[in-house]
């Protein structure tokens, strides 16, 4: 009788990448769904045109990303890997955070030079630097600005504005309880990095009234915000690895946004902060190796 | 009762090396006659007999870590059933006792290493998802792992105990029930398992002693020790019994699973024939659980003092996904118990970086697999581990 024999492990758990990527993707898009469903509740069926022009961007900015990565494995012939769900994520994210006014084909020349730019010349999938989301963002706002430019920015007014705002520029911005409920899912799963995500919100909300800029607060309880403090800066590829070293980024990037905050616009800020802790995460990773407690 | 005691198999393979450490001296050689508890090995620990027969070889056989160890096999004989004299008790001879028992934790050290002064005792009483012995222990024996304990705290002058018991578990009830009386035992529930080779994560989070790296929880007066070995203490100390049996988990792909008290050195086929034997075709047996287990070339391979369960599985059970990037996810460093960098150790070396993984302190590792075990791109972190661990053994011997 002959047995297997391979090292350990014999067992391993149900998480995978392909897990991960697609749970945020799930995340992502229940919020849509909730959404969507806030409109019609509030407006009927005609709410659905305030979204119309949202969902059709985000439809165009996950097949521009598909097709560009296709391309991009097509053209390094490499096997095509499309099943993981990255590629598809990263469109979404994109989509959501741009204007919901932008031409059509802004968000396909953004999805694909997120792809193809941040993600395949850094290495692709878990090698990258900066979030390609945010690459793109930042690349779109660079090159038009004047397209780029939201017709309404978000205020939190009143209580309802938690559930359906109705101020908003972008699709992301529409419910901020349906983010930070898709958030706390992604939390749970530990998809994204619990230590930054709830670092750097905590932190951010309650040192805005400690610096005096409280005023500015309905401004970031916004789901532009929580998108950015929970699936984009949290992002496992571009976050630290060392246990200090999370809790340490969380806390610079909960800085950093509140500078740019006073400075800048209030949601290219905190893009902008995200990309420049995206810089530092090799770094805090180097100097906070931690010494292992083993005896003998 | 939880455990089923397991009939004597008319053959036994004895490895002389049930421990970390030099093989021990045989103290029989072919052709003669030993009891039940005699001594058979001589070293840095004792090995006793576990049956009464006839030595019929001394050579070198196939072990559960997959090398071939000095053993000795021995022939029982049929009806003959010699028991194991009651030793009378004096405080200043617990110390004897337990060391002459040769009792070994599941981390392959002894119980009592030094003689340094103790403080505290930490219980490891955890098991993998897959194993159950040392929660069949305390279900069965909760006051026998008391009274082991308790020798044990009067023995080294330890002022506090501490079982760990994982949440859930029915025998935290239990265990808590047993301890009322005392107030110096605590029973504690924790959330995870913790691996042999974990005594300074132990020692650190549950007796609050910081062990710096590279020393042992005996230095800060913390012994950490196992369910097991309370049991075997008892064993030793009310019954004179050495440890020659072992609590084990036979799970999985068999008749049925259940825990057994099986005789050391009984070979794993026939527990698992007396489990109901083998249900569907075994592909893999592995011993010690399914994470930190190792798979073996043969289901000759005996039973011993480190066993703590047997898991057969057939070819369902077998994951053979290919592997997909590293992304960075930080699971298996929040998994890791003794605080590794597991995804840049197996990224150095995979690219045969020996030094950086010097330098990552790779050769800490204690192989309990958990960080492959939580890996989504399922990279087999343990084996490249290994592969860097003998790198950097061969980089430091051409140095």
């Amino acid at each position: 009788m002959t047995y297997t024999i391979s090292p350990l492990p014999h067992v391993k758990s149900d998480e995978s990448v392909k897990r991960v990527m697609w749970g945020t993707v799930a995340a992502l898009m229940v919020f849509v769904g909730i959404m969507c469903v806030a409109l019609v509740y509030r407006f009927g069926l005609p709410g659905l045109e305030l979204i119309f022009p949202g969902i059709k961007i985000l439809f165009v900015t996950v097949i521009a990303a598909v097709v560009t990565e296709i391309i991009i494995y097509k053209a390094a012939s490499q096997p095509i890997i499309i099943n993981d769900g990255n590629a598809v994520l990263i469109g979404l994210l994109l989509a959501l955070i741009l204007p919901l006014n932008v031409p059509l084909w802004v968000p396909i020349i953004g999805a694909a030079f997120a792809i193809a730019v941040p993600k395949y010349i850094f290495g692709g999938t878990g090698t990258l630097v900066f979030h390609p989301a945010l690459v793109g963002f930042a690349f779109l706002l660079a090159a038009w600005p004047t397209l780029m430019g939201v017709e309404s920015t978000p205020n939190l007014g009143s209580f309802s504005d938690l559930f359906l705002e109705t101020g908003a520029g972008r699709l992301i911005e529409f419910s901020p309880i349906a983010v930070l409920l898709g958030g706390a899912f992604v939390l749970y799963k530990k998809y994204v990095d619990r230590r930054v995500a709830l670092s750097a919100t905590i932190l951010l909300l309650l040192l805005m009234p400690i610096v005096g800029m409280g005023s500015q607060l309905p401004y970031v309880i916004t789901g532009g915000y929580f998108l950015g403090l929970i699936f984009l800066a949290a992002d496992p590829v571009t976050t630290p690895v060392t246990k200090k070293g999370r809790l340490i980024y969380g806390v610079m990037l909960a800085g950093l946004i509140l500078i740019q905050l006073y400075f800048n616009t209030y949601f290219a800020g905190m893009c902008f902060a995200i990309l420049l802790m995206n810089v530092f995460s090799p770094l805090i990773d180097r100097s906070t190796i931690p010494k292992p407690i083993r005896g003998k | 009762m939880k455990i089923v005691t397991i009939k004597t198999f008319d053959q036994v393979i004895i490895p002389l090396q049930q421990h970390d450490g030099a093989v021990c001296d045989s103290l029989v050689s072919v052709g003669d006659i030993v009891s039940v508890g005699q001594l058979i090995g001589d070293g840095e620990f004792r090995i006793h007999s576990s049956v009464s027969g006839e030595v019929t070889a001394v050579s070198e056989l196939p072990h559960p870590t997959g090398k071939d160890v000095l053993s000795v096999v021995i022939k029982t004989h049929d009806g003959e059933k010699s028991e194991i004299e009651s030793v009378e008790l004096s405080t200043g001879k617990i110390r004897r006792i337990i060391r002459e028992a040769g009792i070994v934790e599941p981390n392959g050290q002894p119980t009592l290493r030094t003689k340094e002064d103790i403080d505290t005792i930490v219980v490891n009483g955890t098991n993998t998802w897959d194993l159950s012995s040392h929660e069949a222990l305390m279900l069965d024996h909760p006051s026998k792992i008391v009274y082991g304990l308790k020798a044990l705290m009067e023995t080294v002058g330890a002022k506090k105990a501490f079982i760990i018991i994982e949440l859930g578990s029915e025998a935290l009830h239990v265990m808590r029930t047993e301890t009322i009386p005392d107030s110096n035992i605590k029973v504690i529930a924790t959330p995870r398992y913790y691996p042999p080779g974990t005594e300074n994560t132990l020692a650190k989070k549950f007796a609050r002693k910081k062990v710096p790296r590279g020393s042992t929880p005996e230095d800060r007066g913390v012994i950490v020790s196992s369910i097991a070995a309370m049991k075997a203490i008892y064993d030793a100390l009310r019954d004179g019994e050495p440890m020659i049996k072992k609590v084990v988990t036979v799970a999985g792909a068999v008749g049925s699973p259940r825990d057994v008290l099986v005789d050391i050195g009984a070979p794993i086929s026939h527990v698992i024939k007396e489990c109901g034997g083998y249900s569907g075709t075994p592909v893999k047996i592995i011993v010690n659980g399914a994470i930190p287990g190792a798979a073996q070339y043969s289901d000759e391979v005996p039973v011993i003092k480190t066993t703590t369960g047997i898991l057969v599985q057939t070819e369902c059970d077998i994951e053979r996904e290919p592997p997909a990037p590293c992304i960075n996810c930080a699971w298996c460093v929040d998994e890791c118990p003794i605080g590794l960098m597991p995804h840049l150790l197996y990224g150095y070396a995979d690219s045969a970086q020996f030094d950086k993984c010097a330098g990552l302190y790779i050769g800490d590792c204690v192989e309990c697999g958990m960080c492959a075990y939580v890996c989504p791109s399922k990279l087999p972190i343990v084996q490249i581990i290994r592969y860097g661990k003998h790198g950097v053994a061969e980089m430091e011997a051409s140095e």
